[in-house]
């Protein structure tokens, strides 16, 4: 694999703030704008900022920047930019847009809504039922895409090294652990194996518990020059390396197999561009909107090989807390992650990441944390990810 | 020949299918019980989902060209629940299986198993092309090699 280790970006963007609404897993009585902006208030507000102060608006598709843009005020802006989920799209557009200055001060932000495309209950809200979304072809069950595709391709996990179900409920009760300490997160209740294993099958081999919970909420980020972020009222967090990974057949179908696809492609860009690996990472987030991208992340990171990520996680497993902590050091999706505290395309693993490089993570604070890195998406077309590191 | 038929006759058969330039011919196969793969007519390579250049030469002659609906099964899962369709109860899973093509290595398709017990339906199995009537149109199916059942497919003619 050939990927380039040019990265000029590299710590010159800082997150200088970010800020979450808390999600939760039912149809709430509010708009999808209002998670947003609730949000994106919070980040500025901590960040000591203004609307005046903001000229770039990066987000998901909805709301779109000029709803944002409109719904608060913001007067001008130079730049604005609504690219797909997850959020390392978000992200990367925002590093790439304030580092070129087609914008200095950009508001970055991800609502999370229950729609039906993630949960079925969406229909139930008159008001959500055109949220529809889906894969190439839409409603015909022999189609292998989103869903379906992480429970085909988890079916070739098996069957390739022999792991059991219970490698999957691992991730799910390291999650469900770490939420208990997160008052923003959906899913708090503690989850046992037995538990795990006795959740309603979806899709065989994937059950309830091995998908992320669809939620209402939002993040937002202040994403500026690391020099600006510097005069800011909180740590900044530098983006020491940002990317996405991409192959050649990027599809559910087509994907050749396990060990090539997307992930091995930002696992080592992110090692080319970037200033460090897992060898030097306090805190930990791989994307698990299904159980079996999260055991995939640990593959392709290098924390163990193909197959034995049951294994790695079974040796790391600290049983006072009942979760990961990797050398009884480095704990796993801290908040959560997308399976308990919410399904938020990775935007929430993000918005933990900087809170706990800026000492605000609370009972769930790693002491001392000074670097993170999150492996966001899954296989085929949105495997990414990002390094971070405090300020010196 | 059906596959006379208009465009917009076309997507009136297959509602919810990703139709277009580049993939109308596949579903006017389907109307006669062929399962078009496009291919390079320069380099020979197969490649999918149907495209208007070859990813591997970039020659724009592409033929979709038949293939022989032979192959092992590599992904195999059964769905507890799924979009709403005419002839599937998914009280019973229905099984749904990605399957790579003796035409290339890494050339699949996606479908449905029928006449065989879930359970026999796994990664491993070599299978081979039959098809089915949904809504009244052809769509295919698979059926397990060492299985002669005499029964209907699956879906409701």
């Amino acid at each position: 694999m050939s990927v380039s280790s040019r990265n000029p970006a590299k710590d010159q963007v800082a997150i200088a703030a970010a800020a979450t609404t808390g999600f939760t897993a039912t149809n709430t009585d509010r708009s999808q704008l209002s998670y947003a902006v609730q949000a994106c208030v919070a980040a500025l507000r901590a960040a000591g900022l203004t609307a005046a102060d903001v000229d770039g608006i990066i987000g998901s598709s909805a709301p779109t920047a000029p709803e944002l843009q409109g719904a608060l005020g913001i007067p001008v802006v130079t730049y604005f930019a609504n690219p797909p989920i997850p959020f390392v799209n978000q992200l990367s557009t925002a590093v790439a847009a304030v580092h070129s200055g087609l914008c200095n001060v950009a508001l970055v932000y991800h609502a999370s809504y229950r729609l039906p495309w993630n949960t079925g209950s969406a229909w139930k809200d008159p008001f959500r039922r055109g949220g529809l979304a889906g894969g190439a072809s839409a409603g015909i069950p022999e189609s292998v895409f989103g869903s379906v595709g992480y429970t085909a391709w988890a079916s070739r996990y098996l069957y390739e090294f022999g792991g059991t179900k219970e490698d999957f409920g691992l991730v799910a009760i390291n999650d469900r652990s770490n939420a208990a300490g997160n008052p923003g997160a959906a899913m708090r209740e503690p989850l046992t194996m037995e538990g795990y294993l006795a959740a309603r099958m979806i899709r065989d081999p994937l059950c309830m518990l091995d998908m992320d919970v669809a939620v209402d909420g939002g993040d937002a980020f202040v994403v500026t020059t690391t020099e600006r972020a510097r005069d800011m009222p909180l740590k900044p967090v530098l983006i020491n390396a940002v990317t996405l990974g991409m192959t050649g057949k990027p599809s559910e179908t087509q994907t050749p197999s396990l060990r090539e696809h997307g992930q091995q492609v930002v696992v080592e860009s992110l090692k080319a561009r970037g200033d460090f690996w897992i060898d030097d990472c306090d805190v930990y987030f791989p994307y698990d909107g299904f159980t079996i991208i999260t055991l995939n992340w640990f593959e392709n990171a290098g924390y163990c090989g193909p197959g034995e990520a049951g294994d790695f996680l079974r040796q790391h497993w600290d049983h006072a807390t009942n979760r990961v902590l990797i050398d009884g050091r480095v704990p796993v999706n801290p908040h959560g992650g997308s399976l308990s505290e919410g399904a938020s395309q990775g935007s929430g693993h993000f918005r933990e990441a900087v809170h706990q490089l800026q000492g605000l993570a609370g009972e769930r604070q790693v002491a001392g944390a000074q670097r993170a890195i999150v492996t966001a998406g899954g296989f085929f077309f949105n495997a990414q990810g990002a390094t971070l590191r405090t300020d010196g | 020949m059906a596959v006379d038929i208009s465009d917009e006759d076309l997507l009136a058969r297959y509602p919810g299918y990703a139709i277009d330039h580049d993939t109308r011919a596949r579903y006017r196969g389907w109307l006669e019980h062929v399962m078009l793969f496009d291919r390079c007519a320069t380099c020979a390579t197969w490649h999918e989902p149907p495209g208007p250049i070859c990813p591997t030469c970039w020659s724009t002659d592409i033929e979709p060209t038949p293939i022989a609906g032979t192959g092992t099964i590599h992904l195999a899962i059964t769905l507890r629940q799924g979009p709403p369709v005419e002839g599937v109860d998914y009280s019973t899973p229905y099984p749904v299986v990605v399957v790579e093509l003796d035409e290339q290595p890494d050339l699949r398709m996606s479908g449905t198993v029928v006449g065989a017990d879930n359970s026999e339906i796994v990664i491993g199995r070599r299978v081979h092309l039959d098809w089915a009537l949904r809504r009244g149109a052809p769509f295919p199916v698979f059926r397990l090699d060492d299985q002669h059942g005499a029964d209907q497919p699956g879906a409701s003619s």
